[in-house]
């Protein structure tokens, strides 16, 4: 089923069909080559444009972080650091509280993806290799609740943490990641247990392998592809939100790193643009690598989770 | 462990595999018991942190819960106050509308233009088409705290390359010193167009996607026929990716309804609430007024609002089955 939605090799097999479109003689007043060259330069050109734009903001950010103080508030923006500097990226990091919150986030998405991968495996492959009553509904609650806005969990969310004392703390607020992200991660990992043939197992049943044995040394790797998924959407989820740690860490050394970065400013008049900009490409870089490793992939996982869902 | 003879079987493998002598009921059998324990531990974690919630949400939301509650654990039960409050509140009102508004804007902007540049990918050499790719994943990866930031920053009165470049255009008059977090129009637009920039990646990328699995025959039937590019594109493209395109706006409506982080960290809601939607409206009353009983029933309302409009959706996944 996950297949079928994947946009695979369909793109090469295409291409080749314009020998036929260049023999008919129609509508020419332009030849037929000419028209296509025409065509494909006009749809270059907005190629063109339209990068630009999109691509402007990051660009921007990158050109402000390596600016010199005196370059960022000029009249006339200027489009290329005359003299480039890693000023901003040394008051970043050093001046707050940048690699202790860099610690907190790390502790927190490691967490968020151990856990997130252990129990998605789990849940997935009984809701892939079983049938039993109560699974359509169980899947059905999946997808629900992945709707959830946001801000409305967070209200009974804080409440009970707040009573239970894991307000404030990474392994509440571990806790909270990896509730938000199961859902997809079952849900991706189910996806790729159903690919997998039943004969696999009964071979290694056969051999007089037990469950765990078959779950652990046979199935695991064969999801591997789901499981990095799950742990890059993981880990995404983890760094990037904001809403959460910035709702239950009050402690200013339990911030992560979205909340040190909201709130940063310097001492020096305010708002320091040049060291915000350093900071968010710090912080975004990560993120930006890991979408363009699986780049290939990308679009393939979203849709076996999305659209599969 | 090795107790159990044959765990992983589905009930059809069972049959026809027809390991067990004994003839007994396919569902039942002490092989059933796999699934709960492997559902345990994510159904707990789920339990505590989803499930609970949600129903004491639920419950918060007929208490006059506030900030003496937090630390006194004092509150009352109020009934349906709390909401008789929220409706007959004109903030609740206005606050729903421009999430509507909102949403409505902003899924239009990026289906627009995701499909818009989805056909554009098509028609693109090799080349220009990867550079238009990671153009796309560039934005589409920045964590949107970063963006915002970076969104202030562009649109900053004095110095912002925005406020420059507009003015430069000649268009709208001398633009520098535009504050547009200041003023109700340009600060919503200005949020639009983070989202706009942020939502277009996905989906012009999954349009695509769909896009190149279309037959090619289909296309070269049309231009026999001397179709045109529009009467192609409208009667087969579209045709094909009308599932795609239908999960794709709900996906949009759904996400566009919640965004929260962007608002918070552009305009904080302001000017005079004018960018406050329903999410950012509920936690000015929860977690700055602290009012959680309050905060607790417009999320409620808010939630069935959103279930309200993405039903078809739901309803067409529980019913399609999906092998769920």
């Amino acid at each position: 089923m996950s297949t079928a939605s994947l946009p695979s090799s369909a793109a090469a097999a295409v291409d080749e069909t314009i020998g036929l479109d260049e023999r008919m003689p129609r509508r020419a007043t332009l030849p037929p080559g000419r028209r296509r060259r025409k065509r494909r330069w006009v749809s270059n050109l907005i190629a063109v444009v339209f990068s630009v734009v999109w691509i402007f903001p990051v660009y921007w950010m990158v050109n402000t972080a390596f600016k010199p103080r005196a370059e960022i508030m000029t009249p006339t923006p200027i489009f290329l650091p005359q003299h480039p500097s890693i000023d901003n990226f040394i008051v970043a990091v050093t001046q707050s509280n940048f690699l202790t919150d860099l610690r907190n986030s790390l502790i927190v998405v490691v967490a968020t993806v151990v856990l997130s991968i252990v129990l998605g495996f789990f849940a997935a492959a009984a809701l892939s290799r079983f049938r039993f009553r109560g699974r359509r509904t169980i899947m059905v609650f999946i997808l629900v609740v992945q709707m959830l806005p946001g801000t409305a969990l967070l209200i009974p969310t804080f409440l009970m943490f707040n009573s239970l004392n894991l307000l404030g703390t990474f392994f509440g607020l571990a806790l909270a990641y990896v509730a938000a992200v199961l859902p997809f991660s079952i849900w991706v990992m189910r996806g790729f247990f159903i690919a997998i043939p039943m004969e696999i197992e009964e071979a290694a049943k056969m051999d007089g392998a037990n469950t765990w044995v078959i779950l652990t040394r046979v199935l695991f790797p064969l999801v591997g592809p789901g499981v990095i998924a799950t742990s890059i959407f993981a880990f995404i989820a983890a760094w990037n939100d904001y809403l959460i740690a910035y709702t239950f860490m009050k402690d200013q050394a339990m911030y992560t790193l979205p909340v040190w970065l909201a709130s940063f400013t310097t001492p020096a008049a305010g708002t320091d643009f040049g060291g915000q900009m350093a900071g968010s490409v710090l912080f975004s870089l990560p993120v930006i690598i890991f979408f363009l490793i699986i780049q290939r992939n990308l679009v393939a996982g979203m849709s076996a989770g999305a659209v599969k869902g | 462990m090795t107790v159990m003879a044959d765990p992983v079987v589905r009930e059809e493998h069972a049959a026809a595999v027809g390991d067990s002598p004994r003839r007994r009921p396919p569902r039942r059998g002490r092989r059933q018991w796999a699934p709960l324990w492997l559902l345990t531990p994510a159904g707990l974690v789920m339990g505590v942190v989803t499930v609970v919630p949600i129903v004491l949400l639920v419950l918060i939301s007929v208490t006059d819960y506030d900030q003496r509650s937090l630390f006194t654990g004092a509150f009352a039960f109020v009934g349906f106050e709390q909401y008789a409050a929220i409706f007959t509140d004109s903030d609740f009102w206005w606050s729903l509308v421009r999430t509507i508004v909102f949403t409505v804007a902003m899924v239009v902007g990026s289906v627009a233009v995701g499909m818009g540049v989805a056909q554009l990918m098509t028609r693109l050499g090799t080349v220009m088409r990867y550079v238009v790719t990671v153009v796309l994943i560039c934005a589409w990866a920045m964590p949107n705290v970063a963006s915002s930031l970076v969104w202030n920053w562009l649109f900053q009165p004095g110095y912002g390359v925005v406020n420059w470049l507009l003015t430069q255009l000649r268009v709208f008059g001398d633009m520098t010193d535009v504050a547009w977090s200041q003023h109700p129009l340009l600060s919503a637009t200005s949020i639009w167009a983070l989202i706009v920039w942020q939502a277009v990646p996905f989906i012009a990328l999954t349009l695509y996607a769909a896009q190149v699995q279309v037959p090619q025959e289909y296309y070269e039937a049309a231009r026999l026929d001397g179709a045109s590019e529009w009467t192609v594109y409208r009667s087969i493209t579209l045709v094909f990716l009308r599932p795609t395109l239908l999960l794709i706006t709900i996906l949009s409506i759904i996400w566009d309804y919640n965004v929260f982080n962007q608002i918070w960290l552009i305009s904080q809601g302001g000017p005079d609430a004018t960018t406050t939607t329903l999410g950012i409206f509920t936690y000015k009353t929860a977690f700055v007024g602290f009012d959680l009983g309050g905060g607790a029933a417009i999320s409620v309302v808010t939630t069935l609002i959103l279930l309200v409009l993405t039903a078809v959706y739901i309803r067409n996944l529980v019913r399609s089955g999906e092998d769920l």
